[in-house]
């Protein structure tokens, strides 16, 4: 179906020459069969999208850049076409769909790709019934758009990009911003595209655990312009990416590798293993405690009203899925949120009261995009700024930030930083002033594996005695690995609270890969596992 | 189009009751049919331009006050003669008239008349449903203006997200707000905006039709060509009605050579058009409305 001959693509400076030494993809050779389930992934950053993007002409024509070599879709040289030219063969969904919506309701936006071809409305109508019911989205073609959750979305989305006819799909993250149940629900209905309709899915993913069991074959962009293709289990010798189950069987020595949870299961009972408890750091001090908060949005209650102290030496986990209140909840706490009652004290008084430098000093908050809080010219400039704002010594807030993310050069801009050192810069400028209560809002979002790892390992370094450090997120495995104390919030209220492993360990229906692996009680993290 | 037809008559008006009238129900129309979409609460806005046209223009005459002496005087404030010469009848405040006032208030009225006409059409309009409503020939158009409409509250989105996150951090003193506002804004809206091309384009947008380079040529210049006689067909119109048979003709001439470019550019387009809105009575009923309303202006009655 898809036939790459030599395709090379670079990114070049205003005078020609390429960014970079290595390009993102060199001399690339490649052969998809028509119906293959094809999982893409590499490290952040090593070209997995521009693989994609090549394949239906954005790139380079919205990228920018250079690109040589052939592509054959379904017998057609699309070599050098622009995208529109691609479109009645190939599909693409990306990992906003809000913002790849064309129209407003959802009927409208599943057509328009067709109107476009010129497809006759009779053909139209035909197309529609089958897709929308295999996506499961028969009831919702008459709504807005915007009234849909990020699942429903999605699946609108995909929809669209096949009501024409498309052979081809290419998906760009399509669960990143998704919780689990919205995942899974994308996952299951492309399993149904390959069966019913043959299509040809090639499917970019940083969480591979729930993907990889599913697929055909594994692709792998190394990001030395290198692309390997083969079976799933033999694609994964480095751990930048190998999601925990791959992992587990490498720490192991497993040959060959399991790569569905019943496999991982069946190999795990074969022997006896021993693994080291986890650590679950024991409750400081109270440092900041809410008494009776709630916030409600006209008639919706997002966070119902609810007591929580939060104690020092200890990293607390907020879970929810999508929408279960995790972000008013943080924005409360912290004090410039909206509140409809209660109050949240620290050394006695009130966050919502404090002076507004005051608040900057004790109250740490890093929002989900956290880039958005860097501003200046160079990573240099940043912290240097962030000594003065503190009144701190100069370089305090370098020091940390060398701690938590090692030498890194202060003359680069700070948007060519990886999502992990942004991370880490805005952690150390937000704790220059050595903050009482630390929030951090959904921080593991566009962070490959090796990023998650060092996150956790500074957040650990964070912890102190009259420090608080709140973690919301639906990141089971982050969880895992890092929290002391899980808070579970299921639309708004507070459904649960205990420790990790009681609320992560099998049989918990929250159950992180590794219990559900292993099935054995204060197991959840690989990092417990003995070799 | 019901907007333009109270906007045109409003110009075409001189007396302030009718205009108080047309206005009134421009936000009566407004009250009925609006929904809960972002567009439908800008209707606040224009309402409160339109008071501060008219308060404006009340305020200019009293200012600028160019009568000297009137009948009879209805406010006497004291005259500051600007020494600019005999022959210059020009000094601010001084003796006004309740005649001049009343013109004053119907030259605001009649701006806020039709300001508000705007305000209606935009409020009521989800700019969504113009692209569904355009005929082929002006889709591009309509589909630039559609995205330029729909960027402006995502622009409004991310500069108070942006604003949120400078607050949790706070800046020092030397450093200037700005740019750190701004650059982050400016990024997330060519983002969007680049997403959203890469979209339509991944879906076909701008594929070519089966039409010759020469016959798009010749469509579009008979479009340009009928949108500038419409436009200064409606210029003399209502500017000098000396010459109407003139005015009125090259109208005509513009409104067919449009007619002929939208069925030109039809017959060679790709696209196809799945669900086109048909025509309700609701809709047949406000045409009926605006050609009445605009027969009226027309004749004068609306100025008794």
């Amino acid at each position: 179906m898809i036939t790459l001959k030599d395709l090379s693509f670079s990114y070049l400076k205003p005078n020609g020459e390429p960014v970079t030494e290595t390009p993102q993809l060199h001399r690339v050779n490649l052969h998809i069969a028509k119906g293959e389930f094809v999982l893409v992934c590499g490290p952040t950053g090593s070209g997995k999208s521009t693989l994609l993007k090549a394949l239906n002409g954005l790139a380079p024509s919205f990228t920018g850049g250079q690109l040589t070599g052939a592509i054959y879709i379904d017998g057609e040289d699309l070599t050098g076409k622009e995208p529109h030219d691609f479109a009645h063969l190939v599909g693409y969904v990306n990992q906003q769909p809000e913002g790849f919506f064309v129209t407003d309701t959802v009927i409208d936006e599943i057509v328009y790709g067709s109107e476009q071809l010129g497809m006759p409305v009779k053909d139209i109508a035909t197309r529609i019934k089958p897709i929308v019911s295999v996506l499961k989205i028969e009831h919702l073609l008459e709504r807005p758009l915007s009234s849909l959750s990020g699942g429903e979305q999605q699946r609108v989305a995909i929809a669209s990009a096949l009501v024409a006819g498309q052979k081809v799909l290419l998906l760009d993250e399509p669960t990143s911003a998704l919780d689990l149940a919205g995942a899974v629900e994308v996952l299951k209905v492309l399993k149904n595209l390959v069966k019913d309709f043959g299509i040809t899915i090639l499917l970019a993913e940083h969480r591979i655990s729930r993907v990889i069991a599913e697929v055909d074959s594994v692709l792998v962009v190394h990001g030395d312009g290198s692309v390997t293709k083969g079976e799933p289990t033999k694609q994964f010798n480095d751990d930048r990416f190998a999601p925990p189950i791959i992992q587990l069987g490498v720490k192991l020595g497993w040959n060959p590798l399991a790569i569905s949870a019943e496999e991982a299961a069946e190999l795990w009972t074969t022997k006896n293993h021993s693994f080291e408890p986890k650590e679950v750091s024991p409750a400081g001090e109270p440092i900041v405690s809410a008494k009776n908060l709630s916030v409600n949005y006209g008639s919706l209650t997002a966070v119902a009203p609810t007591d929580l102290d939060f104690f020092g030496n200890q990293i607390t986990a907020i879970m929810g899925e999508n929408g279960s209140g995790k972000t008013s909840l943080c924005w409360a706490i912290q004090g410039l949120g909206n509140r409809s009652s209660g109050s949240v004290l620290l050394n006695g008084s009130d966050t919502a009261e404090l002076a507004k430098a005051t608040r900057l000093d004790q109250v740490a908050m890093i929002p989900q995009r956290a880039a958005d809080l860097l501003f200046l010219h160079s990573l240099g400039e940043e912290l240097h700024e962030s000594d003065v704002f503190a009144e701190v010594a100069e370089g305090t807030t370098a020091a940390l930030f060398q701690k938590l993310a090692g030498r890194i050069d202060p003359s680069i801009h700070p948007r060519d930083l990886s999502a992990g050192q942004q991370l880490a810069a805005v952690l150390s400028i937000q704790l220059a002033k050595q903050a009482k209560v630390l929030i951090l809002d959904e921080p593991t979002r566009g962070l490959d594996y090796s990023a998650k790892r060092a996150l956790a390992k500074a957040l650990q370094q964070l912890k102190s005695p009259d420090r608080a450090i709140l973690l919301a997120t639906h990141d089971i495995e982050f969880i895992a690995e890092v929290s002391d104390r899980v808070i579970r919030l299921e639309s708004g209220k507070v459904v649960s609270d205990a420790s990790p492993l009681t609320e992560l360990a099998w049989p918990s229906p929250f159950a992180s890969q590794i219990a559900q692996i292993t099935r054995t009680p204060e197991l959840i993290s690989i990092g417990q596992v003995i070799k | 189009m019901l907007g333009l037809a109270f906007a045109i008559s409003a110009s075409l008006t001189v007396n302030p009751l009718t205009l108080s009238v047309l206005g009134a129900l421009s936000m009566l129309f407004v009250l009925a049919f609006r929904d809960q979409s972002p567009w439908s609460r800008s209707v606040v806005f224009y309402i409160r331009l339109a008071g501060i046209v008219i308060a404006i223009r009340l305020l200019f005459r009293i200012i600028f006050n160019l009568e000297s002496d009137p009948a009879n005087p209805l406010l006497v404030l004291p005259e500051v003669n600007l020494g600019l010469g005999d022959l210059v009848t020009m000094h601010l405040f001084g003796s006004i008239s309740a005649e001049s006032l009343q013109a004053a208030l119907t030259d605001g009225l009649r701006l806020a008349a039709i300001i508000l006409a705007i305000g209606m059409a935009n409020s009521l309009a989800n700019p969504m449903k113009l692209l569904k409503t355009t005929p082929g020939a002006l889709y591009e158009i309509a589909t630039a203006i559609s995205i330029a409409i729909n960027l402006a509250p995502q622009l409004i989105a991310s500069l108070n997200r942006v604003r949120r996150a400078r607050g949790l951090r706070g800046q020092s003193k030397g450093i200037k707000a700005l740019p750190g506002l701004v650059i982050p804004v400016l990024e997330d809206t060519i983002d969007q905006s680049m997403t959203l091309a890469a979209s339509m384009s991944a879906r076909g947008f701008g594929r070519k039709g089966t039409q010759s380079k020469a016959r798009l040529t010749l469509t579009r210049f008979t479009g340009l060509a009928g949108l500038v006689l419409i436009a200064v067909g409606a210029f003399l119109l209502i500017l000098s009605p000396t010459n109407q048979v003139l005015d009125l003709s090259i109208t005509v001439a513009g409104l067919l050579s449009t007619v002929i470019y939208i069925k030109m550019s039809a017959l060679g387009s790709l696209r196809t058009r799945y669900l086109v809105q048909k025509f309700r009575t609701g809709d047949y009923a406000i045409y009926l409305i605006a050609a009445l309303l605009l027969a009226l202006a027309f004749s004068g009655v609306l100025n008794f």
